[in-house]
């Protein structure tokens, strides 16, 4: 977790202050304010580069879209947005800030901000959805773990575990027509004999965005008008406008691809990179990664790219499988393998339990910041157009 | 009896034990070994022991599968045999381990297993059939306030009857404090249903279920109370009176869910799950949370839109729910448990004091900004006054909570109400005052930028005049009067009656130089008298004609205007003409001095009239 991020900003934002109020002629901001872009350029590199590197380099790191992973990109990105607001608007004339071609690309932006908003909200109810995934997987630990293993034991996790691949089948499928509060539920029916199918709660609880709310749309549509500056553009201020653009794009993909959330079936596995820029290539690649997964995750018909979920699923089905062969006493070598699934499993559920919340947290974090952004570079445009138009 | 078998089990082992043993003889093992058997007859014949136990268990097996095979069976039946399970298991585990013993565990669990499955179905049954609803519709509130947007076309518009939204919500939900979510009859069983799952270690699933259903129960008041679910994106896009009528159900949300419903909800945890520590905080965690974070979502997402003053009045209705809902709040959520939606609370509360105080700046630089390109016709109350007046009296009812959130650092210096000080009213020093006069500043100066739009400077006048006056009748009939105080009023009074007097002068001064003789009347010539009753006449003429066409809405004003007016040329005419009676002649003379007074009577009702000479010829 990077503890210097607050160290990094500051000295950031010093450096730029010093700079800016050193700076007495207009032509040597010009050269100054050159020099700002291109570091922007190089931040976003490195950290997406080290992002990436993380993931091939050392095994004990976070895995590619673990939750501690996440946790690092979320940073990623709020460090990334400071500076970002840092190299726009600090010490810079509003009306800077609202003539052409900004005036068009900045609204763009914020238009992307808002679609984030929603999306940040919308992960974070698949947050609780993924929560509750927890307690069922808790449910089955709690049941295997102690000895011995006996057929009630058994059966007790084997529909948790049921309920558990159920809901997350769901989350993703067939909650199309599921609204408001229609839930289905499907008890075991007295006098079943197959105790078994003990049926779960099925409620899905990331789809409770407004209707017709789509992550997959919204992501589309925030990627659709994604367009590189050209020429003297490439110099000016519509680049940094630029790549903060695209960070938030990847970001919020890799959210809504990790972490269920309403409708993101379809999301587009082809985001416009530009494959040309240097700082772009470690977004690219990781980028790559991920839509591999997502592409081999959507033929099998499961989806949720978030490592801990993977886990437990595999886990999971592991566990159903030894519980419909399972026959009291059982054969002690697999019992024992057994249990080292079930320990993997409570591994899992404990990371979660840890990070699930400060995740949760960041998101949130990043939300207040977005808004905040927002806020500011609204009220900023409002000063441009006031100074500009004729006085009363 | 059980110490006996205890003992006896005792005893056994310690004799395996000691006949394993290598340093001991073959004699003596065999021995051992007889003594063990022989114990062992003794607890088959006492009959205690683990046939008994397992005899037991069937038992309750069969028990089992016969209330499985009966649909109508009710949780106690099972709650029965979970009692005599757990007695079993707890004789299971004293028993040595082996494999006969491993057996009967195993056995007794997967019986629990069914068991627990049975229970966890009859809890979600439980949860579903008994939920109490109630009737929100009382708490249904009138907001007879009339939405003050701003629009050219007021015009028309007099004085609306504001009424703030009725605060009646409040108490009828001091009554609502006890309701009962769930039917009281079950609660018990309930409870005994918590007791059995915990103590068997099925609490997971227990509160699984319980989170669940609580949750499903949550949303569908959210149907009830008619919050829709939207993106921020959609509602940036909605229209101003589409979102006024989301605020108010908002309102009503807030307040119902936080004071009435978690609160009962909350009461509920505790009756069922209280005996088991601080699970029921948990669970009334994970019920309420994410309903409570969609409600503050809401809220920022309100804040987020453009702060266009008619959305002050929602937003201050909004901060003081929020106010008004915190004691309850910090009843229900803990922080230690709840710190994710007791940030959110704080952060919703923050972002809305910033709006409000960006709001109310955006209000006062609208009317510093309010564009002046065509003059107000007539010269009567512009509606802009009208707006700002009305505006702040509704604002004023707000006034506790906006004396908190006004900035102090826009007072003005020069606004010094020193005098003020010895007036009982502290009203008028606070800062919510401040910000008032600071807006009928802006205000008036404003007004002075429009009246220049007159070409005819005694309209600029009638047109100051007019506003003034509108101003000062609406701060003394109102609870504005207590902000503004007399110093305030004594000052805006003079300045209505100055601009009266300066329109008087502008207006009639000219025409009244023609009732005046320069010389002493001996010497005045007939053509000069004559020309001077012509030039009067055309000179009133005009002005009529002018005149009868501006307005001067206000009754009490119009009419002391005119008898002002009368004043001076009345008997300034009658007068000139009683001087010159013997050289004027009747022709020249249009009218009498009924005839003006009558005229002048005429004048400042807004439609134009001309005068004929006819009218005089009676």
């Amino acid at each position: 977790m990077p503890a210097t991020t607050e160290n990094n900003q500051g000295s950031f934002l010093g450096r730029i202050s010093i700079r800016r109020n050193q700076v007495m002629s207009m032509d040597g901001s010009h050269d100054q304010e050159l020099e700002d872009l291109e570091l922007f350029q190089k931040h976003v590199g490195d950290r997406f580069s080290e992002l990436l590197s993380s993931t091939t380099d050392d095994p004990s790191n976070d895995a590619l879209l673990s939750i501690g992973w996440l946790r690092r990109l979320l940073d990623e990105l709020l460090c990334c947005e400071a500076e970002f607001k840092a190299v726009v608007m600090m010490g810079r004339d509003p009306s800077q800030i609202a003539k052409p071609p900004l005036d068009r690309l900045l609204p763009e932006l914020l238009d992307r901000v808002v679609k984030s908003l929603d999306i940040c909200n919308a992960v974070t109810l698949g947050i609780d959805a993924v929560r509750n995934l927890q307690r069922l997987a808790e449910i089955a630990v709690a049941a295997l773990e102690p000895r011995p293993m006996g057929d009630g034991q058994v059966r007790r996790a084997k529909k948790a575990l049921n309920s558990l691949v159920a809901a997350m089948m769901h989350e993703d499928r067939d909650c199309g027509s599921s609204k408001g509060t229609e839930r289905s539920r499907s008890f075991g029916r007295r006098g079943n004999a197959n105790k078994d199918r003990g049926g779960g709660t099925f409620r899905s609880l990331s789809w409770t965005m407004a209707r017709n709310w789509s992550a997959a749309k919204q992501i589309h549509a925030m990627s659709s008008n994604l367009a590189a500056p050209r020429g003297a553009e490439a110099t000016g201020l519509p680049s940094p406008i630029y790549i903060m653009s695209t960070v938030l794009v990847f970001v919020m993909w890799t959210l809504a691809a990790a972490i269920p959330c309403q409708e993101r079936n379809g999301l587009g596995t082809h985001l416009p990179f530009p494959r040309q820029l240097s700082w772009a290539q470690p977004m690219i690649s990781l980028q790559e990664k991920m839509a591999e997964e997502w592409k081999k995750k959507e033929k099998k018909g499961s989806v949720g790219l978030l490592e801990e979920m993977q886990k437990i699923e595999k886990v999971g089905q592991l566990l159903i499988d030894f519980a419909e062969s399972f026959q009291f006493p059982g054969e002690s070598e697999r019992l024992e393998e057994i249990r080292g699934h079930v320990e993997e499993l409570a591994d899992i559920c404990r990371k979660m339990d840890e990070g699930l919340e400060p995740l949760q947290l960041q998101i949130r974090e990043v939300f207040h910041r977005l808004v905040r952004t927002r806020s500011e570079f609204l009220h900023v445009l409002d000063q441009a157009v006031k100074l500009s138009a004729p006085t009363v | 009896m059980e110490e006996d078998q205890h003992m006896v089990a005792a005893a056994q082992h310690i004799l395996k034990a000691l006949a394993s043993s290598k340093t001991v003889s073959h004699e003596m093992r065999k021995t051992l070994l007889d003594l063990e058997i022989q114990l062992s007859t003794i607890n088959e014949r006492k009959g205690s022991g683990i046939k008994q136990l397992e005899r037991k268990l069937k038992c309750l097996e069969d028990k089992v599968m016969s209330l499985e095979k009966n649909d109508s069976v009710i949780s106690s039946e099972y709650l029965k045999l979970v009692g005599e399970i757990q007695t079993l298991q707890q004789k299971f585990d004293s028993l040595n381990e082996n494999w006969k013993q491993k057996e009967l565990v195993q056995k007794s669990n997967e019986i629990l297993q069914v068991v627990m499955l049975r229970l966890e179905e009859e809890l979600v049954q439980i949860l579903v059939n008994h939920k109490q609803y109630f009737e929100v519709d009382y708490m249904s509130f009138n907001s007879n306030r009339v939405d003050l947007v701003y629009d050219e076309s007021f015009g028309s518009v007099e004085d609306e009857r504001i009424n703030k939204v009725s605060r009646s919500i409040d108490d009828s939900l001091s009554e609502a404090s006890n309701i009962d979510l769930v039917n009281p009859s079950v609660v018990e069983d309930l409870k005994s249903i918590a007791k059995a799952m915990f103590g068997s270690n099925y609490q997971h699933e227990f509160c699984h279920v319980f989170i669940s259903s609580r949750r499903d129960a949550l949303d569908e008041y959210f149907v009830i109370l008619e919050i829709e679910r939207l993106s921020i994106e959609n509602m940036l896009k909605m229209e101003w009176q589409s979102l006024n009528r989301m605020i108010k159900k908002w309102i009503r949300a807030m307040k119902f869910i936080v004071q009435a419903y978690l609160v009962g909800e909350k009461r509920l945890c505790k009756q069922i799950l209280g005996d088991f520590g601080s699970v029921y905080q948990y669970c009334f965690s994970e019920i309420s949370r994410s309903s409570v974070l969609h409600l503050l979502n809401f809220g920022e997402a309100i804040a987020m839109g453009t702060h266009t003053p008619e959305k002050l009045f929602c937003l201050l209705d909004m901060y003081e729910a929020l106010e008004h809902v915190a004691v309850d709040k910090d009843f229900l959520f803990i922080e230690e448990i709840d710190s994710f939606v007791t940030r959110e609370f704080h952060n919703l509360q923050r972002i809305i004091v910033e709006t409000i105080k960006s709001t109310f700046l955006s209000f006062r630089n609208a009317i510093a900004t309010n564009p002046s390109k065509k003059c107000f016709p007539c010269g009567g109350v512009h509606p802009l006054t009208k707006y700002v007046m009305n505006y702040i009296n509704a604002l004023v009812e707000y006034g506790d909570s906006l004396d908190l959130l006004v900035d102090e650092t826009s007072i003005d210096p020069s606004d010094s109400n020193d005098e003020n000080n010895y007036e009982n009213s502290t009203l008028s020093c606070s800062p919510l005052a401040c910000n008032l006069r600071l807006i009928t500043t802006t205000l008036e100066s404003n007004l002075c930028n429009k009246s220049k739009l007159y070409n005819d400077v005694a309209l600029q006048h009638i047109f100051m005049m007019n506003n003034i006056h509108y101003m000062v009748q609406k701060v003394k009939s109102s609870n504005l009067c207590n902000f503004f105080g007399d110093l305030w009023l004594r000052r805006h009074v003079g300045m209505f009656q100055h601009y009266a007097r300066s329109y008087e002068k502008v207006s009639w001064s000219s025409v009244l130089s023609f009732l005046r003789d320069e010389s002493l009347s001996n010497c005045v010539t007939e053509r000069k008298i004559k020309k001077k009753c012509k030039d009067f006449s055309a000179a009133f003429g005009e002005v009529y004609k002018t005149q009868t066409g501006w307005s001067v809405p206000d009754k009490e004003l119009r009419e002391d205007l005119q008898i002002s007016v009368s004043q001076k040329v009345i008997p300034a005419y009658r007068s000139y003409t009683g001087r010159h009676t013997s050289k004027i002649d009747e022709k020249w003379i249009k009218y009498t001095v009924d005839d003006l007074q009558c005229y002048i009577l005429d004048l400042f009702l807004g439609s134009s009239k001309s005068l004929h000479h006819s009218h005089h010829r009676k």
